[in-house]
This record gives structure tokens, C-alpha cells and sequence, in this order.
């Protein structure tokens, strides 16, 4: 599904983080991050269940045993 | 004799050492340059001249005596302004941290000084290092040692344009999303972004707790690969070096002969200015006559692993500056500000999608690069932009402007892996150009090995801009 992120939508997480944006700011922030947020939307993140964050740390460390 | 303020750090230290040089004399060398050079460039935010010749002529009595305090004794370095040294301002760059005293030393510092480093001021860099271009509103910009009219790059904009000005033999910087790259590109200086977990980041000024690292500009990758074997190694204080491998100095020196070099086939070469694609090839053309065997790769789409890294650095950003953005928020420069109010738009899945993708996205890149020891890369597709040009402040394009310039750099930050910037040329107008090392996690050595390599056939590095 894409992702449109909407001054709306910024201005709701803004509140949620109880962050005050400047006066107007939802729609520059909207159009800033909207093409990188398009971008990871468009990515297949079907990844197995068990994978966490610090799996990276797995794969990274794996590379000492080279 | 040659200037010793024009010395290398390696040079520097074994002048010292053998006696051919003071720490007195090398110290008063580079005090004069800054004194000529910083008017032009800004690149200090403040010189500790008293305090500096004072731990000279102490290093130099400690020597008389016989007890040199380790391989960097008696060499002077400053540093960017977000290492803390207790008891001393640390700026960062931001009015926010005006007045801000630090309460304890990092450990890089505190590791360079076990080495003998002696301390020369801190230098200029980016507001809250969060900026790819070395403008700053609150301090005035740092300017390119090479044309005045051109921008450092950022976020290490002072350690840059010192190092390339010999203002210090070497200098700290940090790297979230190219801070050491960049402006190691732009002002035609050897740049070291470590793989992730290898140098702690203990007592620095965070930006993203998932993607920042420590590591240092200086005029060559030996001088790197000394300023490495100081820093690296587990710190209790930093968790993510637990278990972090010792620097390995005899790696560090090998051979490039068999090493296996990838040139990507896409992303990387895409979009270059001629003479960027020209250094690029001539640099091939001498790792081939060093040994290296040379082959194309095509890495996963690094867009995506761009805009996973974009989530991420936004996200952590925010967080880390939420409490001042609820309280002080007026003191920001714009477009720092703006920036960070950027990084509100993602949710929490978003963030840890991001983040639980960078295990599977190094998995997939080192599937893609087989058995590729270095894949080398250019480190922009352009040479030093005017800071004029770059003026993006807090308009509507700024993130879109700020997301070229760091094009290249941000899938390495994502993917934690080493990089060493390595001068490789120069374009028509005089403007230096840099070529990034990209190594295997853990692979930083080999980087040294190549870089050195590289450096002992080039002389790329040895230029020195001159005082307008």
C-alpha cells in the first residue's frame, strides 16, 4: 500500500510526541519527507518473524568468522 | 628545514620522537598558520594557544627524560567541537549548547591523549552536526581552503578545511550520514568513517545512536590507520564495542596484491561530472597496476537502503533533541530546526521497520558483493558547490538539496560499514576530488592497506591549497 503522508498526519504524530511545529509547517514537513517515505513504502519488507533490530548485529559479527 | 606544521601526523610524531623536531616547535608552526589561515576559513571555533604551548614544552621535558607517553606524544590535534573534554566548553555548534561545560571526557579523546595527542583548540563544525554542507547560521560558515566561495562540506566542516590548510595534522570528526566523507571530498584530505561498533561513541555529541560513528580526517591513510590504532577497541561506556576487534597494524600495511576490487555498475556512477568519472577510472587504472583485481558489482538498490537511512537518522535526531524542541526550539538555527521537525512525520512502525531491515539489507549486500574485498566508489558526483549555491536554508527544497549532496553516503552509514575517502584528482577548476573505500564490516585495515597503496603511487594528497 503507498504511503501519502498528509499535513494532517504530520500534525497528528507532532501532537502524539507533544512536539509544538511551527505556525504552517505540517505541509513543508509533508513534502519533505513524503518521496523518502514513498520510497520505503515501495520496498518488500517481507522479512521472517523473528528478525529484530539488533539481528544486525548477527550478520555484522558473522563477518569476524571470515 | 621543511615547515613542521607541513608534516605529515606519522611524520610528525617521528620527528618528535627522534628529536628533530620540538612538540615546542611543531606546536608554535601550526599557531601561526591558524593565525593566518582562520580569518579566511573559519575553521575554529576556538584556539587554546596558551594551554597548547604550555603541554608542549611539558611533552618535550617528559621526552628529555626518556618517558614518551605513547606513538603520538608531544603532536598537537584539534578536534570538533562536540568531543567533550571535562571542564571545557563543547559548542557543537548550536546556541542551544551555549554555556555548556563538559562533564566528563569522551573516550576518543581520552584515548588520543593516553597516546601522547596534546590538544590545540576545537574546531568549527555544523549545528548539532546535522548538515552536509558546513553552513552554520549561529557561528558563520567554515569556508573551503581551496576557494573561499566554496562550501567544506559538513558536517566535520572545521576538521576539513583544517586539515587540508595544515592547521592540524589530524582532527576528529563523526559520520551519521557523511560528515567525515564529504568534507574529506571537498577539501581534499583522507577521511575515516569506522565500521560501526569498532570506536566508541562515548562522551561525543550523539545525533543517531543507530548510525553514528567516530573517526578521524587527516592528511593520509597512514595517518588515519595511527589515529585508529589509539581509538578503536571496546569501551564499558559504549556497549555497541563489546567485543570489538583490536586495531591490527600488520593488516593495516599489506599488500594490495589480490585484493579484489568491485566497481558498481550503477547508482555510484550514475549522474558523475566528467572529472569525478575521470579520477574515478585513473584510480582503477592504478589499483590494477598494485595488484588488485578489478570487477563489476551490482549492489541491491541503494535508494531504499537510502531511505531506510534517512528514517532512521530522522527519527533518532528527533528524539534526541525533543526535550529542546519542546522548550527552546527558537534557538535552532532554521534549517536544523526544520530538519527536525521533519523526522515527526514517521510512525514507530515506520522507524522499526527501518531498523529491523538492516540486518536482512547488509546480508543482502554482502551477498550481492561475493567475495569483493573494497568496492570503491566516488564519495559525490560533483566537485566543492559555492556556499552561495548551497544557501538552501529552511526553504521548500532544502531536505530535496540536502539528499544530493549526501547521495552517496548514506547506504554505508545504514549499512555500518568502513569507508576511507582517499584524494584522487582534481577538477579543471583547481577543486579537489575524493574516492571512496568502501570496506566489509570489520574491513577497515584493509582500507589502510589500499589507501596507503594508493597514496604511495599518487601524490594527489600531498597538495596544500594556498593563503588567498
Amino acid at each position: 500500500m503507498p504511503d501519502q503522508v498528509t499535513p494532517e498526519r504530520v500534525a497528528a504524530i507532532a501532537a502524539a510526541a507533544r512536539v509544538p511545529i511551527q505556525p504552517g509547517a505540517e505541509a513543508r514537513i509533508a513534502q519533505a519527507v513524503g518521496p523518502t517515505a514513498a520510497r520505503f513504502a515501495a520496498i518488500d519488507l517481507a522479512m521472517p518473524l523473528e528478525i529484530e533490530p539488533s539481528s544486525f548485529v548477527v550478520v555484522q559479527r558473522a563477518e569476524l568468522d571470515r | 628545514m621543511t615547515d613542521p606544521a607541513m608534516l605529515s601526523l606519522k611524520d610528525a610524531a617521528s620527528a618528535i620522537r627522534r628529536r628533530k623536531v620540538s612538540s615546542l616547535e611543531l606546536t608554535k608552526a601550526l599557531l601561526k598558520r591558524i593565525e593566518a589561515w582562520q580569518p579566511v576559513i573559519n575553521a575554529f571555533v576556538r584556539v587554546e594557544a596558551d594551554e597548547a604551548i604550555r603541554a608542549a614544552r611539558a611533552a618535550d621535558r617528559a621526552l628529555a627524560r626518556g618517558s614518551a607517553k605513547g606513538p603520538l606524544h608531544g603532536v598537537p590535534l584539534a578536534h570538533k567541537d562536540m568531543y567533550y573534554v571535562k571542564g571545557k566548553p563543547a559548542g557543537c555548534g548550536s546556541k542551544v549548547r551555549e554555556g555548556f561545560i563538559a562533564p566528563a571526557t569522551s573516550t576518543a579523546i581520552a584515548k588520543l591523549e593516553a597516546a601522547g595527542a596534546l590538544r590545540l583548540g576545537a574546531l568549527h563544525m555544523a549545528e548539532f552536526a546535522y548538515g552536509p554542507t558546513g553552513h552554520n547560521t549561529y557561528l558563520g560558515n567554515a569556508c573551503n581552503p581551496w576557494d573561499k566561495s566554496c562550501i567544506t562540506g559538513g558536517s566535520s566542516s572545521g576538521s576539513g578545511a583544517a586539515v587540508a590548510a595544515r592547521l592540524t595534522p589530524a582532527a576528529l570528526g563523526s559520520d551519521t550520514g557523511g560528515s567525515i566523507r564529504l568534507p574529506a571530498h571537498f577539501c581534499g584530505v583522507t577521511g575515516y568513517k569506522p565500521t560501526n561498533g569498532r570506536v566508541s561513541r562515548a562522551n561525543a555529541l550523539p545525533l543517531s545512536f543507530t548510525l553514528d560513528s567516530v573517526g578521524p580526517l587527516a592528511q593520509t591513510a597512514e595517518d588515519c590507520a595511527l589515529i585508529a590504532a589509539a581509538i578503536t577497541g571496546p569501551d564499558p561506556l559504549d556497549p555497541t564495542t563489546a567485543g570489538a576487534p583490536a586495531w591490527d597494524a600488520r593488516a593495516a600495511k599489506r599488500s594490495p596484491k589480490g585484493l579484489t576490487i568491485g566497481v558498481p555498475t550503477s547508482f555510484y556512477v550514475d549522474d558523475l561530472e566528467a572529472d569525478v568519472a575521470a579520477a574515478l577510472e585513473a584510480a582503477l587504472a592504478e589499483f590494477r597496476k598494485l595488484g588488485a583485481r578489478i570487477v563489476k558489482v551490482d549492489l541491491p538498490d541503494q535508494t531504499a537502503v537510502a531511505a531506510a537511512a534517512l528514517i532512521v537518522l530522522a527519527v533518532e535526531a528527533t528524539a534526541c533533541h525533543a526535550p529542546w524542541l519542546r522548550t527552546r526550539a527558537a534557538d535552532y538555527g532554521p534549517q536544523v530546526r526544520n530538519r527536525l521537525e521533519n523526522g515527526l512525520a514517521y510512525s514507530a512502525v515506520q522507524y522499526l521497520e527501518a531498523l529491523r531491515w538492516r540486518g536482512p539489507s547488509l546480508a543482502a549486500h554482502l551477498e550481492a558483493i561475493g567475495k569483493v574485498d573494497v568496492i570503491v566508489a566516488p564519495a559525490s558526483r560533483a566537485v566543492a558547490p559555492t556556499i552561495a549555491a548551497t544557501d538552501v536554508g529552511a526553504g521548500a527544497g532544502a531536505e530535496a538539496a540536502i539528499q544530493a549532496i549526501t547521495r552517496f553516503m548514506r547506504p554505508v552509514n545504514y549499512l555500518g560499514l568502513p569507508a576511507l575517502v582517499v584524494p584522487a584528482g582534481q577538477s579543471q577548476q583547481g577543486l579537489p576530488i575524493g574516492l571512496q573505500l568502501i570496506g566489509r564490516p570489520f574491513g577497515d585495515e584493509i582500507l589502510m592497506a589500499l589507501g596507503a597503496a594508493f597514496q604511495d603511487v599518487t601524490d594527489h594528497h600531498r597538495r596544500i591549497p594556498t593563503l588567498p
